[in-house]
């Protein structure tokens, strides 16, 4: 088992929360009426502090975070260093968005910093599947960060859009609920069909009370309310969240790393 | 092929005694609970017998090192005259991806200057015309540096069981498998 990286836990689910807040906000701008200026700005404003929040987080995890600026040194290479770089540039689209959009919306640019936050997911995805953990050295991470943020997205939403947007914020998050609990289940027992790491890594997390607690407290119990409410509350977004968090550090501390097993059949 | 160094481990005379472990620590006085050469013991699905056989190991000096590639800062250099990976510890920031990244586990974590460390060959042992402390050190000549661009691979093989393959990065390590002791028996008289 590794170490649960609380500040990257932190930073990847803050920062993915706020890309889903802009890309939902972005996108019922485009399919909708919903122009009420008020509340997307409230949802741009949400975004950015929740965003400085994960970026506040992530140089915890840095041994020297002085030297936090350097890592956009390597942009050649290191997806590490694109993903600073993305999530800086989307920090300051969503300011920018703020200022912009202080008595008219902006569709182009709205889209714009949406498309800036999908380009920070992608990074993410890269730089949290290396070869050093073949369970996860794929697609996996993009798809369940990509989840995060439209499972946040769609739920913090809820706190601030109109009456007339909450049926479509409901039917995301009713949609992206029943994709993640099917991709959350599914994944492990596919991993032990793998290798022996990959086999190890669906041993642990399979066996973990985090993952169960996951699935049960941030999928399971949302979808009931969902149903048994009739409708969205805006507080699921907690309930939510927290199981995103539990799931995170699952990810980072149950996923096993290759050179565990040296000197045994991989 | 450009000049690229790397270790030679043969597994058939390494007796896990741990000497070039110590001799590393003992050149470098790495912090307690770092180490840049581990000692490997086969498992049995590897080896089967009583005794074991092992495997030791520091960093690969891979021909496209995965440290190398996802460091932020650009810490990492491979030389160009011998292909050794080096870690500049100066410019570090400690943000600990080349050691998530490494499939062989060699960069470590310095828990006192808080940044990301490993084996460089001892390059300046090399640069002097030394051998690396763990190769002068093994009692038994079980581990070697060599050169791969001239390399008699007869009898070597790349990708050792216990050892995992990774032809993306090629790492520049060889291996000569242990062979199970041959049992001698009394011939019955007839």
């Amino acid at each position: 088992m590794n170490s649960y990286e609380m500040p990257l836990v932190l930073f990847t689910v803050f920062s993915q929360s706020a890309i889903g807040l802009v890309v939902l906000s972005a996108l019922r701008q485009v399919g909708g009426p919903d122009t009420d200026l008020r509340s997307i700005r409230t949802e741009w404003l949400a975004a950015g502090f929740v965003l400085l929040a994960g970026l506040t987080a992530s140089v915890f995890h840095l041994g020297h975070p002085s030297g936090m600026v350097r890592a956009l040194t390597n942009l050649g290479r290191a997806w590490l260093s694109r993903e600073a770089l993305t999530t800086t540039i989307f920090l300051a689209m969503v300011a920018a968005g703020l200022v912009l959009m202080r008595k008219k919306n902006n569709l182009w640019f709205s889209l714009a910093t949406a498309a800036v936050g999908l380009l920070v997911l992608i990074a993410m995805g890269m730089t949290y599947s290396p070869v050093s953990f073949p369970a996860v050295n794929n697609a996996l991470p993009f798809v369940f960060f990509s989840l995060t943020a439209l499972l946040l997205g769609s739920s913090a939403g809820l706190m601030f859009v109109p009456e007339s947007s909450r049926p479509m914020l409901t039917r995301v998050l009713t949609g992206s609920l029943i994709v993640a609990l099917v991709i959350y289940l599914l994944v492990p027992c596919i991993w032990l069909s793998g290798g022996t790491i990959m086999k190890q890594t669906a041993g642990l997390w399979l066996a973990s009370p985090l993952y169960w607690t996951r699935i049960v407290i941030g999928l399971v119990l949302p979808l009931a309310l969902v149903k048994l409410l009739k409708g969205t509350q805006a507080w699921l977004w907690a309930v939510i969240l927290i199981g995103e968090l539990l799931g995170r550090a699952v990810f980072f501390a149950d996923t096993v790393h290759t050179a565990v097993n040296m000197g045994g059949l991989y | 092929m450009k000049k690229q160094l790397g270790f030679l481990v043969d597994s058939d005379r390494c007796i896990g005694c741990f000497t070039c472990a110590m001799a590393c620590k003992n050149q470098y006085h790495q912090e307690n609970g770092v180490v840049w050469r581990e000692v490997y013991p086969l498992k049995e699905e590897i080896y089967p017998h009583k005794e074991r056989a092992f495997y030791s190991l520091a960093c690969n000096h891979c021909e496209n090192p995965a440290c190398l590639n996802v460091c932020p800062v650009e810490a990492y250099f491979k030389r160009e005259e011998d292909g050794v990976v080096v870690h500049e510890q100066d410019k570090c920031i400690g943000c600990g991806n080349c050691i998530r990244s490494c499939p062989y586990g060699a960069p470590r974590f310095n828990p006192v200057l808080k940044k990301a460390e490993k084996c460089s060959l001892c390059h300046q042992r090399l640069d002097a015309g030394l051998k690396p402390m763990c190769v002068l050190s093994c009692p038994v000549e079980a581990i070697q540096v060599i050169e791969l661009s001239t390399l008699d691979t007869t009898g070597l093989v790349h990708y050792a069981p216990g050892f995992p393959k990774q032809p993306s990065l090629n790492p520049s390590v060889r291996f000569r498998l242990p062979k199970l002791p041959e049992v001698v028996r009394r011939k019955n008289h007839e």
